[in-house]
């Protein structure tokens, strides 16, 4: 895009976005367009210049049937974007199966550059048939912050998982300089298929397949910026307690004086008791240098908490992207 | 009883005809493989009739494809598959300490929700390198799959059973097959060796790919190919029931042998046929989960 003239988007539901960084050191837009039903609204007078923000939204909240978002955003060298969601993306239902709801968010993260999406979830209504796919490359010493969440719907009108059908996919490549050595390479792809087509009677309908987990997401991690929350991620996942491990201390060791706790410590014994007050399951996994972490939860706002209390705890998400980056998860 | 929506019939319909061609494909594909059994076996056949009339000294017959499908399909294969359970020890661990339910666990709405996860993340890959088993195709699916498998545990299952083939095919298999894909083979392992130390290994020997390619070698018919590795997965999962204490050996051989088992792979087989590996992923999230904090087990008998 070396183009002076921003490419205007004229196919509806089109977006386009180019963050760059700006010469007083602080990262602005180079382009910034959109098509109904598509919105994007940057804050004119942002209260913070850590990065720059975006909402992602759409012309009466949410998604239907049939419509067709389409994101291409670009960061240039160093440049720094958040993007955020105004509440759930609601989805509508289609009359027919084969009415999708689309969308696609393709990515390209420059050199020194880093991007944080950390919106909202998703919430399907009933008979709805949506395809999400987020493509996301990365250059060298790009750094994001990805989640990516979907909920059973209304709950409130009785709909859990009763959506059609719901796939999302998530990519990141690492992209070479264009050299033999480094070429472009898939580092991780996360893809959820669910729907309500049994392909066999034996199957459980896929409400029951859900365990009664009432939100599942995921969080992808990688980069310079992202070192130390996948670090963190990792090792607060090994130590979890142990599932079935016996105290065998003697009462009189048990009662003995407690020993002196660091805020940490104290912050971990707490989110462990949320975690099983609200049976929270999550694992963290190192994949090819991305830090994948997974979870569900029962309720949706236990599950916002949760991964908001585990961003704020580690404090890097505020600090490189500012605060209005976590503005979705607490 | 009240009266379904126009929106309602019009869903059942469509849902009438994708499951009235999922069925005509699925007997497609079945008749296709026994003509290609026919064939194999109309030739070995005859070479046997002209061993039986000539006075010649009798020619080798070429390996027959079912005695391989039964070496596949043996639990004796060394692929080291009874230490996996996929996710099973880790689930009724989860709901004895952490869901503390006292409703009795069945194996009955494990199984089936276990094959319908391994099937969709894991026959596109299979089924792919069965069509395409050259090197270019085995190396990048294996890269490709190597990437879709987000957990750890997950991933050790697959390379440790993948490796295991591997060295099944190099020291024993190939000998049967001097001339098959000697070339394709050797430059994969040759990979999966040098990159074995890689933080992104070039190659990782996963388990679907190398089946695939190793079932096409031996002659297999891709729907022998694909029921044979679903049928693995079944056998050790049951295998890992019985070694976990949920039921004795006769219950063991009954949901092996109920239709229950062999329609669920029939369907697993005809829903992910055509599905294209970027398509391939995780239909039962929970299972993720399961999987991933199978290392938070405080005392664990299976390494999956």
């Amino acid at each position: 895009m070396n183009s002076p003239f921003p490419k205007s988007s004229s196919s509806p539901g089109e977006g386009r976005i180019v963050a760059k960084l700006l010469p007083e050191g602080i990262s602005g837009l180079e382009v910034f367009s959109y098509q109904y039903p598509l919105k994007l609204i940057s804050p004119s007078r942002p209260s913070e210049t850590k990065s720059v923000l975006v909402f992602l939204l759409s012309y009466g909240g949410g998604l239907v049937a049939g419509d067709n978002v389409k994101l291409e955003v670009d960061l240039l060298a160093n440049a720094k974007l958040t993007i955020v969601t105004q509440g759930h993306t609601k989805v509508f239902n289609s009359v027919t199966p084969d009415i999708v709801t689309r969308q696609t968010m393709h990515v390209n993260i420059a050199s020194g550059a880093a991007f944080c999406l950390l919106p909202d979830p998703v919430q399907p209504f009933a008979g709805s048939v949506y395809e999400q796919t987020q493509i996301f490359k990365l250059h060298q010493d790009a750094s994001i912050c990805l989640l990516d969440w979907v909920t059973q719907g209304r709950t409130a009108r009785g709909e859990n998982w009763s959506f059609v059908r719901w796939t999302g996919r998530n990519e990141l490549w690492s992209i070479g300089d264009g050299s033999q050595t480094t070429r472009d390479r898939l580092l991780v792809r996360d893809a959820v298929i669910l729907g309500s087509n049994k392909a066999h009677p034996q199957l459980p309908a896929l409400q029951e397949s859900m365990h009664g987990m009432g939100v599942i997401g995921t969080m992808l991690l990688r980069g310079p910026l992202m070192k130390t929350l996948g670090e963190f991620f990792l090792s607060e996942f090994a130590a979890l307690p142990r599932l079935g491990a016996r105290d065998f201390r003697s009462d009189a060791a048990k009662n003995a004086a407690p020993v002196e706790r660091s805020r940490r410590e104290r912050w971990r014994i707490e989110r462990l008791g949320m975690e099983k007050d609200k049976t929270i399951l999550w694992s963290a996994a190192n994949v090819r240098g991305c830090v994948v972490v997974k979870f569900g939860s029962p309720s949706v706002e236990a599950g916002r908490l949760w991964i908001g209390s585990m961003l704020q705890e580690e404090g890097s998400i505020a600090e490189s992207f500012g605060d209005h980056a976590l503005m979705c998860v607490r | 009883m009240s009266t379904t929506s126009p929106q309602e019939s019009v869903i059942d319909d469509v849902q009438i005809i994708e499951d009235e061609i999922a069925d005509l494909e699925r007997r497609l594909n079945e008749a296709k493989a026994k003509r290609n059994h026919h064939h194999t076996r109309s030739r070995q056949q005859q070479q046997q009739q002209q061993q039986l009339t000539s006075s010649d000294p009798p020619q080798p017959i070429p390996p027959s494809p079912t005695h391989f499908l039964l070496l596949l399909s043996d639990s004796a294969l060394p692929l080291g598959s009874f230490a996996f359970s996929s996710g099973l020890e880790s689930y009724l661990a989860h709901h004895k300490h952490f869901f503390l339910s006292s409703s009795s666990l069945s194996f009955n709405s494990f199984l089936p929700l276990s094959i319908s996860s391994y099937a969709s993340t894991t026959l596109p890959f299979l089924l792919t390198a069965y069509r395409d088993p050259s090197f270019h195709s085995l190396s990048s699916l294996d890269d490709i799959q190597d990437a879709s498998i987000i957990c750890t545990v997950g991933r050790r299952a697959s390379t440790a059973q993948g490796r295991a083939l591997l060295g099944i095919w190099e020291r024993s298999f190939q000998h049967e097959f001097p001339t098959t894909s000697a070339e394709d083979i050797k430059a994969f392992s040759k990979l999966v060796k040098k990159s074995s130390a890689e933080e992104i290994p070039a190659a990782s020997a996963h388990l679907a790919p190398l089946f695939g390619a190793i079932c096409r070698w031996v002659g297999l018919s891709a729907q022998e190919t694909a029921y044979v590795f679903l049928l693995g997965h079944v056998k050790a999962l049951v295998s890992a029931a019985v070694r976990a204490g949920m039921f004795g050996p006769y219950q063991a051989q009954k949901t092996l042998s109920s239709g229950m088992v062999q329609g669920l792979i029939d369907a697993m087989i005809a829903r992910d046929w055509e599905t294209p590996v970027e398509m391939a992923g995780q239909n039962v999230p929970v299972m993720d989960l399961w999987f991933g904090r199978h290392e938070m087990l405080y005392s664990r008998i299976f390494n999956s």
